[in-house]
């Protein structure tokens, strides 16, 4: 029962971690109706800067600077890639940003080179104790902060100027524009705020449990890809919901993999992508996404 | 008449090749050119059909494996059924087609970027079962591939065959052999485009609406056309089973699959000849920067400033890749014919964008 | 329409006898063994005054860190090797290519490289070796390879040093029993990452667990993997007495930390892949100074033999600015062992890949000053079957001590390697 409440906590945590990048993911998408495969080089460029900088300036500013730096970034690729690229076509676009990661992430893996790198967080290698449970520190604030995170997203994305104008463009981007919504800067403002989720991310994928920062560490958000189609592409709630089972469904599977043998060792990383798959087969839009209806 | 040069020129090269070059640079051709029959395939689904694919690799595993099953005797805790390798190599393409053809639920109600990421599973799970379907696929060693034999002419070093005094190997025959499958492989695919499925499959990707208002079965579609396309997949993974000698787990990973889409979009979408020239430039650009930087590997230590050969392939490679879509939409191919255009003072109709084909 | 068919015709002619002509290329002079000035046979890569060596490294894949280590001390040891004369009257010329631990790329370099070396002094990974195996089999050349998984056994051109994963496990639970006071009953962990490295230890720790008495909980984890939180929960849960680990420096790091915050206070014995000293430089340190053990057949750079001092020394001397770590060793070694083949091969006046292959086997004894006695002749055997157990310290050469010099147990010497 214990391992069960170990594993589930973690499960939620790291599920929390995933829903920041999945919701990145979402927003851009809605956006700027682009897949975008360069998240994993927005999130390792995050933490990257703030390894880097942490030592001389101290943990705080430096977790600042990594997210607006990364901000920064999604910016920089929407604005000189994106929005330039002739092609109209969503594939095409989805192929760019591939690029745009080997790109990124060849160079980043260069300058990061052989080495692990410490994030200098203030909850090191700290454990909470819940009666017989316990969870490292830096889980919980993981929670705590991606809560926070996504509960101050999804207000602003029903609230504030630029939510409306975000909705209103992903709802119809045509109509929006001749609204007066700028399409440009909504895009911009998304890539901008996909970018900082996605550094926080890196931040809680690199503290304890993990040993630091290194090369491979941007390999995780991958599985905020299925987080992020199972969810429903165009549904920021679904973003939330598909990073935890993702999360959870991970971490039991890896726990129990001795019970579920007969489904080959390691089990746990393809899970994720089994749900996915099962889901899509009964709600091919997701489970919160919306299902595409085209009028003639 | 230029094309024809081009052709008498392009034969020239595929014929003297190996008489001529060591077989490292064979093994560099046969690699792109199984490269290109998979992205003849892909880009058949993505850029003829506008449908995303991210699971490519799979079906090259499907194809690859599948041939080692199927021609392989069984030994030791290695299953296999002993079919003669020409049978065993049709099956295989079928089988991958087969393995399409289960996913067509999938494929053939999804789009763009839902189908780009449910491809994606494919990758992760069609690995896991390489890793642990043990008796079938050999796990993580993988398996040794017998060599293809034709009418008692093996596809191997042995036995020795000289052909005007050049001693031709393993890599030696096998050039021609995927010249020979490339060759078909393109030609069937040219059909495919040009022909009735071919516009379908365009309207399906520039209006989806319109193509089902005109009366063009769109699921149908796009389930066939992603069949259609793991048979290729499968054709390549053959090839490059046959090429390899042993097929591994690893090789049949994400990268595969990226690889494959930078292809069609660095040589060009939607045409067979893009296709070609885009695997040409993604499998021997690293080869070829390894080759010549001959300065040793060692020239820049990882994160002392400067590039390693292999660092600056990939960069090299993903630059191409956004510069193409930013500056070249039609691609290499697209270059080629401009640049033709331009010589012969023809200016392109706008009209008709892709006269590349 | 026809006419151009007829003009293809006609060009098709003119190339086929533009193909017969190229009997005069380079290569239709076909690669049989000839006889140098000085009355050696030479084979592929050798030539009257040049002696070509392979070397198949991952220098920008995930191993890069062990590579460039590996890669440095091969050079050094030729360099060496050179400035003292070459060998046989000629000089070593090393060529490196880099494969990314990328298959493809690993067969493609072995195509470029394989037709004109005379041996390969490394050839990184498991896989990588793997997928070349048959080709090697039949006519490749000796062939050094640094993984230590049992399918490298069974050829003859290929040769691996120290000796297998799961040996390595069974001496560490061995030295589990003798002196960490485990009793039959108990239970121990065992993470391990998918794979060649994880199976074969796998396999040593079951067999040694049956012999004496104890139960294996086993949890296998991905090689990207980073968080080993789930795996230390399990292991708390079931009770284990002392954990193995076949995984990467980074998920070492990553287990024994997290053990030590969660009260798991039990010994961890690693793999020699699952330790670097980089590790000793992150928060997790203090972790690893206190509970955890490596296994590792080869000495470690820390020992005091003359030779480690002088390959120390002289690596320092050469790379300043670089990590000394096990790959460096691991290089200089294979590069020696081959060397010494070299050496023997041109003292049998036969410098062919036969002749080379021959003498190598033909040693029976060989330690290069670093303490590890190798036995090349038999071919279904690892070299050695000793291991020693090591405990990493910042102030040592390479971040690991000596704890128990190299022994080879009772278990591991009774352990049948199963060959593919």
């Amino acid at each position: 029962m214990t391992t069960f409440a170990e594993l589930l906590l973690n499960g939620i945590s790291m599920g929390a971690v995933y829903a920041l990048i999945a919701l990145g993911f979402v927003i851009i998408f809605k956006a700027s109706e682009v897949v975008n495969f360069a998240h994993a080089s927005l999130l390792l460029a995050g933490g990257f800067l703030v390894a880097e900088l942490h030592p001389s300036i101290g943990f705080w500013p430096a977790l600042l600077a990594g997210v607006a730096g990364a901000a920064l970034l999604g910016c920089l690729v929407e604005f000189l890639v994106i929005r330039r690229s002739k092609a109209a076509s969503h594939s095409v676009l989805a192929i760019v940003t591939i690029g745009v990661d080997i790109i990124l992430v060849t160079e980043l893996t260069r300058q990061i080179g052989t080495d692990v790198m410490a994030m200098g967080d203030p909850w090191r290698d700290k454990v909470l104790h819940l009666g017989p449970v316990s969870i490292a520190q830096t889980r919980v604030v993981a929670l705590l902060i991606a809560g926070v995170l996504i509960t101050a997203f999804l207000l602003a994305f029903k609230y504030t100027g630029w939510g409306v104008a975000m909705r209103a463009s992903a709802e119809d981007g045509e109509t929006a524009a001749l609204m007066g919504v700028r399409l440009g800067r909504v895009s911009l403002g998304a890539w901008a705020v996909a970018g900082a989720l996605a550094a926080v991310a890196a931040l809680f994928l690199a503290v304890f449990p993990t040993p630091g920062l290194d090369r491979t560490t941007g390999v995780i958000a991958l599985k905020a890809f299925p987080a992020a189609i199972l969810g429903g592409l165009d549904s920021t709630t679904g973003a939330l919901a598909g990073g935890l089972i993702v999360g959870v469904t991970e971490a039991l599977m890896t726990g129990y993999q001795s019970e579920m043998a007969f489904l080959g060792r390691g089990i746990g990383d393809v899970a994720p992508y089994l749900v996915m798959i099962i889901i899509l087969l009964v709600r091919p839009a997701g489970l919160l996404g919306t299902r595409e209806l085209t009028r003639v | 008449m230029s094309k024809a040069i081009i052709t008498v020129a392009t034969a020239a090269a595929a014929v003297l090749v190996p008489f001529y070059l060591e077989a490292f640079w064979l093994m560099a051709g046969i690699f792109a050119m199984s490269a290109a029959v998979g992205a003849i395939g892909i880009n058949l689904l993505t850029g003829a059909t506008g449908q995303l694919s991210m699971g490519h690799g799979f079906f090259l595993a499907v194809g690859a494996y599948g041939y080692v099953y199927l021609s392989s005797d069984s030994a030791g805790h290695l299953g296999g059924l002993g079919l003669p390798t020409p049978l065993a190599a049709v099956l295989a393409i079928g089988l991958a087609g087969v393995a399409g053809g289960l996913f067509s639920p999938i494929a053939g109600r999804l789009k763009g970027a839902y189908l780009g990421i449910a491809t994606l599973a494919l990758i992760f799970l069609g690995q896991h079962v390489l890793f642990n379907a043990e008796p079938v696929t050999g796990g993580y060693n993988g398996r040794p591939v017998p060599p293809l034999e034709i009418f008692g002419f093996t596809f191997a070093d042995s036995p020795e065959l000289m052909v005007l005094g050049v001693p031709f190997g393993g890599a030696e025959k096998l050039w021609f052999l995927a010249v020979a499958l490339l060759l078909a492989a393109a030609w069937f695919a040219r059909g495919v485009l040009h022909g009735r499925p071919g516009r379908a499959m365009n309207t399906i990707r520039d209006h989806e609406t319109a193509a089902g208002v005109m009366g063009v079965p769109v699921a149908r579609y796009r389930a066939g056309v992603f069949v259609l396309s793991s048979m290729y997949g499968g054709l390549a993974g053959v090839m490059v089973a046959l090429a390899f000698q042993q097929t591994v787990p690893e090789y049949f990973g994400m990268l595969l699959s990226l690889d494959y889409l930078a292809m069609i979009v660095i040589g060009g979408l939607g045409s067979v000849g893009g296709a070609v020239a885009g695997a040409a430039f993604v499998s021997l650009l690293p080869q070829l920067l390894t080759r010549y930087s001959d300065a040793l590997p060692l020239i820049a230590a990882p994160g002392a400033g400067g590039y390693s050969p292999a660092e600056a392939s990939r960069m090299l490679y993903g630059i191409a890749v956004v510069t193409v879509v930013l500056f070249l939409p039609g691609g290499l191919l697209g270059l080629v014919s401009r640049a033709r255009q331009a010589l012969a003072g023809k200016v392109p109709h706008p009209s008709n964008p892709r006269s590349a084909r | 329409m026809n006419r151009f068919r007829v003009r293809a015709g006609t060009a098709g002619l003119v190339l086929l006898a533009l193909a017969a002509t190229s009997c005069g290329s380079g290569k239709a002079t076909g690669g049989s063994a000839q006889t140098g000035s000085d009355g050696v046979k030479q084979g592929p890569g050798v030539t009257d005054d040049t002696i070509s060596v392979g070397m198949i490294s991952d220098l920008t894949g995930p191993y890069a860190p062990l590579g460039k280590s590996i890669t440095q001390g091969s050079q050094l040891y030729f360099e060496q090797v050179n400035a003292a004369g070459g060998i046989c009257g000629r000089k070593v010329e090393p060529l490196v290519r880099d494969m990314g631990y990328d298959v493809q790329k690993s067969v493609t370099a072995y195509t470029e490289l394989a037709p004109k070396s005379a041996a390969f002094a490394h050839f990184i990974g498991s896989v990588t070796v793997g997928a070349v195996r048959q080709r090697l089999d039949t006519d490749g050349p000796l062939t050094l390879a640094l993984a230590w998984a049992p399918s490298l056994l069974g050829s003859k051109s290929i040769q691996m040093t120290g000796t297998t994963y799961a040996i390595d496990v069974i001496n560490g639970v061995d030295y589990l029993a003798k002196e960490k006071g485990l009793k039959s009953g108990d239970k121990i962990g065992h993470v391990y990452v998918e794979g060649d490295y994880g199976i074969d230890s796998l396999a040593g720790s079951k067999y040694a667990a049956e012999k004496l008495g104890f139960q294996v909980v086993e949890q296998k984890v991905k090689a990207t993997d980073a968080d080993m939180s789930g795996q230390v929960a399990v292991m708390k849960d079931a009770g284990v007495k002392a954990v193995v680990l076949s995984i990467s420096p980074k998920q070492t790091a990553s287990m024994v930390g997290v053990a030590v915050s969660k009260g798991l206070n039990v010994p961890f014995l690693g793999s020699n892949s699952s330790f670097a000293p980089q590790l000793l430089a992150t928060p997790a340190a203090p972790a690893l100074l206190k509970g955890f053990h490596v296994m590792q057949s080869a000495s470690p750079l820390n020992s005091d033999l003359p030779a480690m001092k002088k390959l120390v020394a002289d690596y320092r001397a050469k790379y300043p600015k670089d990590t000394l770590d096990n790959g460096v060793m691991a290089g200089y070694t294979t590069a020696a062992i081959t060397g010494d083949a070299l050496k023997k091969a041109c003292a049998n006046k036969d410098l062919t890949r036969q002749g080379i292959i021959s003498a190598h086997r033909s040693t029976s004894a060989w330690d290069g000053g670093f303490g590890t006695t190798m036995d090349f002749t038999k071919i279904d055997e690892p070299p050695t079957r000793t291991t020693h157990i090591l405990q990493p310290d910042k102030t040592a050469v390479g971040g690991l001590k000596i704890v128990r010099e190299a022994t080879a147990s009772d278990l591991a010497n009774g352990y049948k390697i199963a060959l593919h």
